[in-house]
């Protein structure tokens, strides 16, 4: 198994008088190389499942195992480590910082590992080629349109070929066609081996021949 | 293993400052003044120091002045032989000597009688008396009144203007070489007739008499026995001189030390801020770099630079703007706080003194802690969970 979630539970507590309970005692297995869509109303709790899942932040109860890693117990700079090498995160607003170039952006992660400048230029030729975005390379983030910036936002996410990828809510902010193409950028990803947990409310997705399961989710249970 | 300095993680802390580029340029801006004003302080201080370390130590030991009536008078040139016949003096000389006031350079040079065979009080004054033609009417000068007189049209000679407003005219022999600039600028030295001349002094006369002692332990003991043979004398030891210099020094330092007070001040609110808290800007950013796969000390390394960057630069330009303020413009307004005091004395240069001790201690008055106020609230947000930042 890739991902397995046993018996998690996770409780935010905004203030002394107010505490959510984000999921509740759910229990999620997802194969090596599966697509799996969370489906669920904005704060039924899939992004906390992807937060989880990338180590983002810890189970208030439960424990999370990615292949052999047993996530929820890493210490802060060993889930740093773990994300760096096995995820590619790609957020809803994206994250990126618009100030930076596209390749400033998409090498990011690649910046602690001080790697040798002809490594770190292949990994980034790689993804520009892959995602179609070479001749947006020196461009400023803050520059490009929606669409654009979220392929360098997979861009990044897939610098450092992870095994797991993670969408949170990625179409939310584009319209049709370019919906249809961040679709056509998963099949990409999904031919490739990748395992992909996509949360989402987007009915896109539920009835994609890629997708292998979709699994529901309200206020933090999963039915 | 990662040991080596990480260019792109220094790389992207350059590329974060530029990206603030205006906050920046603020902050090194102030830190930089703030350097500068700190090392100025510190460098006038330390010169000034060195200037009255040196004059202290080329003081006679014993300094024996009439007194009548609370004032100052011409001494007895005979009470010199009085005080030799002293146990424990080693020698007694009688000195020579008066404030010249020029009127044109509105100056006042101190002009100093020696004699040929005489053995002189200062070690200095010998090496002038090698020089000095004894046989003319000659003079050699401190480099501040060779300037003055050099502006006022006198090149190879200088007209005295003697008490009965006759003329004294003696001819320039040469400069004084010496580094002490505050104990030998304002000096005329020549021999002791053409002094007398010039202030009309008799013969058996002198302006005070300065005593050496061969046991340093000494000199208050032989202190009190001039004092008991001439109770209309004031006897001056090197200590009371000493003091009388340390007081003028420490008046002046705390002046500078108000300075520096309102310079650390300045740079502990700039501190405060940074500690204070980043903005929710810096926040996301940091936890958007943790999600993406930094640890915390790979942040806490980036912001070490950007504090690094900052900090250092802005040390290394306000120490150099201090070394060519106050070594190369001879530190303008701030000098005269110190010297101040002597307005009608020839303008001397700071002596260069170069302390490894000074700097390294503006260093960490000023790296370190701006490093740290750096680093600290970054390591606040990165403790954090990254979801949390990012939220």
């Amino acid at each position: 198994m890739m991902i397995e979630l046993k018996n998690i539970t996770k409780i935010y507590e905004v203030n002394k008088n107010n505490i959510v309970t984000a999921l509740d005692n759910i229990n999620l297995e997802i194969r090596e190389g599966e697509l799996v869509v969370l489906k669920g109303a904005s704060g039924s709790g899939k992004s906390t499942i992807l937060s989880l899942i990338a180590a983002l932040s810890k189970p208030t109860s439960g424990e999370i195992v990615v292949e052999t890693s047993r996530v929820s117990k890493l210490s802060d700079n060993f889930a740093s480590d773990f994300r760096r090498d096995n995820i590619g995160f790609v957020f809803q607003k994206y994250n990126l910082i618009p100030a930076l170039s596209v390749k400033e952006n998409i090498i990011l992660p690649l910046v602690p590992l001080n790697l040798h400048v002809k490594e770190i230029e292949e990994k980034l030729i790689r993804v520009l080629k892959m995602f179609h975005i070479e001749h947006k390379e020196n461009q400023l983030v803050k520059n490009l349109s929606g669409g654009e910036q979220q392929r360098v936002a997979i861009a990044r996410a897939n610098v450092n070929n992870p095994k797991i990828i993670l969408a949170d809510e990625p179409t939310a902010n584009l319209d049709e066609k370019l919906s249809l193409s961040f679709i056509e950028i998963l099949k990409e990803l999904k031919a490739e081996g990748k395992t992909i947990v996509v949360a989402t409310h987007d009915p896109l997705f539920f009835n994609l021949e890629i997708v292998d399961r979709v699994v529901e989710i309200h206020q933090g249970v999963l039915l | 293993m990662r040991t080596k300095i990480n260019i792109y993680l220094v790389e992207y802390a350059i590329n974060s400052l530029l990206r603030q580029k205006y906050k920046t340029l603020f902050i090194t801006l102030v830190l930089t003044a703030l350097i500068f004003l700190l090392s100025s302080i510190f460098f006038i201080t330390n010169s000034i120091k060195y200037e009255l370390q040196s004059t202290v130590d080329s003081l006679p030991e014993i300094t024996v002045q009439k007194i009548n009536g609370g004032r100052h008078y011409d001494i007895e040139v005979s009470v010199a032989d009085d005080i030799l016949a002293i146990t424990g003096v080693k020698s007694a000389v009688a000195r020579v000597w008066g404030y010249y006031y020029f009127e044109n350079a509105g100056v006042n040079f101190s002009v100093v009688g020696i004699d040929e065979y005489e053995e002189q009080y200062k070690n200095s004054l010998t090496n002038v008396a090698k020089t000095l033609d004894f046989s003319a009417s000659s003079m050699i000068l401190g480099a501040g009144v060779k300037k003055i007189i050099n502006e006022n049209y006198y090149k190879e000679y200088f007209n005295f203007i003697k008490p009965d407003g006759t003329l004294k005219r003696v001819d320039i022999g040469g400069v004084f070489d010496t580094d002490t600039e505050l104990e030998s600028n304002d000096v005329i030295v020549m021999s002791k007739e053409s002094v007398r001349e010039i202030f009309d002094m008799s013969e058996n006369k002198a302006t005070d008499i300065v005593v050496k002692v061969a046991n340093e332990d000494e000199i208050a003991t032989v202190a009190l026995k001039i004092k008991l043979l001439y109770p209309d004398s004031r006897v001056i030891t090197k200590d009371d001189l000493k003091i009388s210099y340390q007081n003028i020094f420490d008046y002046k330092s705390g002046i500078f030390l108000a300075l520096f007070v309102v310079s650390l001040f300045t740079f502990f609110i700039i501190i405060y801020d940074k500690l204070s808290g980043l903005s929710s800007e810096e926040k996301r950013e940091i936890g958007v770099l943790k999600a993406i796969g930094w640890r915390v000390d790979d942040v806490l390394k980036e912001k070490f630079y950007e504090g690094f960057i900052v900090s250092f630069f802005s040390y290394m330009s306000g120490v150099i703007l201090a070394l060519f303020f106050v070594y190369m413009l001879r530190a303008p307004l701030l000098q005269n706080i110190f010297t101040g005091y002597s307005q009608l004395k020839t303008s001397f240069t700071l002596p260069f003194v170069f302390d490894m001790q000074t700097l390294a201690l503006i260093f960490f008055l000023s790296v370190p802690i701006y490093i740290a106020a750096t680093i600290i609230p970054s390591w606040r947000s990165a403790a954090l969970e990254a979801d949390e930042v990012i939220r």
